[in-house]
């Protein structure tokens, strides 16, 4: 709001240059102060540093990966780190390097995906549940609060176990009508029912928040100022509704990122999630679990990293948090 | 209050209801119907359509879904869950014999978390911005961010092939007073921690700031006192509405932690159901996990009444 003008028209010379004073504080936006305390946060940077090598390893994973991810080679099985496979092979003869790599494309495809999912449908559930009120209030609210009654690892199980089945034939069937061969892929199934189960566990949370953020907003001297002044309800959507729920939604990709990374792989590390032999962190520990007593290295090496990669995550979601509402840390 | 209880309570059951209505509904259009995973192997017997009829009437599974829903409802509320799949017991004595074992465990974790993290959080805000608040933090997420499935092996390969500090690995249950508990339930709290010592953290920083706090100080009363006397008890009721979601997170903690270390309880009953398709033990847990977070929130709501007299329920 600091941006806003001022339109009064006798303003004497003195009020002009304390304008001008004024304004050149204001030139910060709101933008560049949370950038400025972002900066200023280790932990946040430490994070930021992390997550961006997490990025490059699943945006470049596949072109830089020393192997095959999926070759298996049962005369060269669970090496040690040399200098042939960086970080070892596992038990069947894989390149452990490589299936990381890969693992981080699911981590971060499935954690990009389902945050954008699910904040859409938080999003635009929750700013209908505080516009439109009433019924349609009571109807989304109440949805909510049955998602929110379910411990939420069990109800994504339970979903992607159940829907599984219905989900291939449904998909064998498209097929059979189109001929779309893209449906005969597994692995993309594998792929359609995480990000459903996830985004089903997790909008909830983002449409109590915008539902908050647009009740409380309703309320503000300036929306009521706009509505006395005449503003269509589509100004007020766009010129205050929608840039005043920016930040909190930011706020909660950024703090659910690192979240939905643990529950997909807490999922595939139950084996109702990415289904081998595609690549994924939770995967790969669960798989190796019951030796880790002989190969320890095949479980700590996707087990680190996958702690590492949520573990930077956290902190830059808990750092953006800080920097977008600076008076939660003043208090 | 009495009035707003009575209602909170009645609220609940539509909840409940839709809470059964989902679980039985995935059960119902998930893989595998109960007769094939009853059968298993014995493939040559699910060939023949004729058995398959009979046995189908005979359970009652040819019939619409919503008389079976009724008959699986009533039957939940008269106390019968239903009989296991795999392992043809009823589902109820499998959840009896669990339930104590997760109980234990779940209340060693909450006192766990209760007497480490409200003082860390204590702690954090006392020293508000120093290096102690930044430590205690990071470490609490780190916590949070580490999955018990990691951190598990990862202690295991650390005190037994590292240091050799444990001879054989915790696994089993022995009672709640055996030292194979203490890796379980330190688990089950690490997930948890960061929503104690944050509310915590904020409960206090809510309150140091309070008149009646420097009047405690200009009467000339200790640092300690101040913080034990007014500060802490002052400041708890926030660090009540984290029960809910505390809840939640020992849920999922006790799943992992009981898969794991092979502890018999009703989460790694749960857990087991899901990787055998069992689904009346999987509606059956699912239903009990939703049972205790509504109610542990339904308690947060109440409770919050009886510590804080200041909160008016309309």
């Amino acid at each position: 709001m600091t941006t806003e003008k001022n339109d009064n028209n006798e303003i004497t010379e003195d009020q002009v240059t304390v304008a001008d004073e004024f304004q050149a504080v204001a030139q910060r936006s709101l933008w560049a102060d949370a950038y400025e305390r972002l900066a200023r946060n280790k932990a946040a940077m430490l994070g930021l540093f992390i997550s961006g090598i997490i990025m490059i390893a699943a945006l470049f994973g596949p072109y830089i990966k020393p192997y095959d991810d999926l070759e298996i080679n049962l005369f060269n099985i669970a090496q040690n780190p040399n200098g042939d496979h960086w970080l070892g092979t596992d038990l069947l003869g894989r390149d452990v390097l490589s299936r990381m790599l890969m693992g981080a494309r699911t981590a971060v495809f499935v954690a990009v995906l389902v945050s954008f999912i699910s904040n859409v449908l938080g999003v635009v559930l929750g700013a209908m549940a505080a516009y439109f009120g009433k019924i349609v209030d009571d109807i989304i609210m109440r949805v909510a609060d049955i998602t929110f009654a379910f411990p939420d690892l069990l109800l994504a199980a339970f979903i992607s176990s159940s829907a599984r089945r219905p989900v291939i034939d449904f998909a064998d069937k498209v097929r059979e009508a189109t001929g779309w061969e893209v449906l005969e892929n597994t692995v993309f199934i594998d792929y359609t029912m995480v990000f459903g189960a996830l985004a089903i566990v997790s909008w909830a949370g983002v449409a109590r928040l915008i539902r908050g953020q647009v009740l409380s907003l309703r309320e503000q001297d300036f929306i009521r100022a706009e509505v006395a002044l005449g503003a269509t309800g589509w100004r007020i959507i766009r010129k205050h509704l929608i840039p005043n729920s920016i930040a909190p939604v930011i706020v909660s990709i950024s703090a659910g990122f690192g979240g939905v990374m643990l529950l997909e792989s807490s999922l595939s590390f139950l084996g109702l999630g990415i289904q081998p032999p595609g690549a994924s962190w939770g995967n790969m520990v669960s798989s190796n679990m019951d030796k880790w007593r002989a190969y320890p290295l095949l479980v700590a090496i996707p087990g680190v990293v996958l702690a590492v990669a949520v573990f930077g995550f956290n902190f830059l979601g808990d750092g953006i948090n800080d920097a977008i509402n600076p008076r939660q840390i003043k208090r | 209050m009495l009035q707003y209880s009575t209602r909170r309570l009645i609220m609940l059951l539509p909840i409940l209801f839709f809470v059964l209505l989902i679980t039985f509904t995935l059960g119902f259009y998930g893989p595998g119907d109960p007769l094939t995973t009853f059968f298993g192997d014995d493939a040559f017997m699910a060939d023949d359509p004729e058995l398959i009829n009979r046995l189908r009437r005979l359970h009652g599974l040819d019939r619409p879904f919503w008389v079976q829903f009724g008959d699986y409802i009533t039957g939940y509320f008269k106390g019968d869950l239903g009989n296991s799949i795999i392992e043809k017991r009823p589902v109820l004595d499998m959840i009896k014999a669990g339930a104590p074992i997760s109980a234990q465990l779940g209340l060693a974790a909450t006192i766990v978390l209760v007497f480490t993290g409200i003082p860390l959080g204590v702690l954090c805000a006392v020293k508000q911005n120093t290096w102690v608040d930044y430590w205690i933090i990071s470490f609490s997420i780190s916590l949070r961010s580490i999955p018990v499935f990691v951190l598990a092996p990862l202690l295991l390969i650390i005190l037994v092939l590292k240091l050799g500090v444990l001879k054989k690995t915790p696994i089993g249950w022995e009672g709640i007073f055996s030292q194979k508990v203490i890796i379980p339930v330190l688990l089950m709290a690490a997930g948890p921690m960061l929503g104690i010592v944050r509310m915590a953290r904020s409960g206090v920083l809510e309150v140091i700031g309070q008149n009646y706090v420097r009047t405690a100080r200009a009467k000339g009363m200790g640092e300690r006192m101040v913080i034990s006397k007014h500060i802490v008890k002052n400041s708890m009721t926030p660090v009540m509405t984290t029960l809910g979601l505390t809840m939640s997170g020992l849920i999922t903690g006790a799943l992992f932690v009981e898969l794991i270390f092979g502890i018999p309880g009703v989460a790694g009953l749960g857990i087991w159901a899901f990787k055998r398709r069992d689904y009346p033990v999987i509606l059956a847990t699912t239903a009990m996990g939703s049972f205790l977070i509504i109610v542990a929130n339904l308690l947060v709501d109440l409770g919050y009444g009886l510590l804080d007299p200041r909160v008016r329920y309309e």
